[in-house]
């Protein structure tokens, strides 16, 4: 059985209100691609601000949509580890 | 009795027209941007931008309420404000390009 050794990890931080947000999401969905969907303006007071310090790791103007595309690699794979790191 | 998305649709592009722009031509488009509007309205007593995260506090978000203090500068750059709803005759008639309107807004506002 082969088992993926490198995945993608996908998170979208997005307002519930914002219409480039929602077609981010469905181009996500329509393909069928796992993410994490991070809804700021829906969350409470100290999860918002939790999110938003998150989303400005990655981008330090915080605007929406922001689509965070990490890759992973499990376990001890070179050839993997070599290729992402490259 | 609260605005229609409809009514307001027709106030907001009246706005636009006296302004020298246009909404942008995607209507459906344009009611999802007024109903991110409203839903704002609705939580915060003011219609901030749909496209940014408000503070709930009207003196921190005076600058994101619609029309946002950005919308002119965008739109000469970019012929579109950042949530693309107010937008240039040229870019409605797509003799311009079309891109992503980056934040111009202070991120510690």
């Amino acid at each position: 059985m082969d088992v993926p050794t490198t995945m993608k990890k996908v998170t979208l931080f997005a307002l519930s209100t914002c219409p480039a947000c929602k077609r981010v999401k469905k181009f996500l969905d329509d393909n069928r691609i796992p993410y994490t969907l991070v809804e700021v303006d829906s969350l409470d007071g100290s999860e918002q601000w939790a999110a938003t310090k998150e989303l400005s790791r990655y981008n330090p103007q915080v605007s929406y949509p922001t689509v965070v595309i990490e890759d992973v690699v499990l376990g001890y794979d070179i050839d993997s580890l070599q290729a992402k790191l490259q | 009795m609260s605005i229609t998305a409809d009514h307001l649709c027709e106030i907001l592009g009246k706005y636009a027209a006296s302004q020298g722009n246009q909404l942008n031509s995607d209507r459906e488009f344009v009611l999802d941007v007024i109903a991110g509007l409203l839903k704002n309205e609705e939580r915060y007593g003011y219609r901030s931008c749909p496209c940014r995260l408000a503070t709930g506090v009207k003196e921190r978000d005076e600058d994101i309420m619609c029309p946002c203090r950005y919308k002119d500068a965008d739109i000469k750059d970019f012929g579109s404000c950042y949530c693309a709803l107010y937008v240039s005759r040229e870019w409605n008639a797509g003799t311009i390009p079309r891109m992503p309107v980056p934040e111009r807004r202070p991120p510690k506002k």
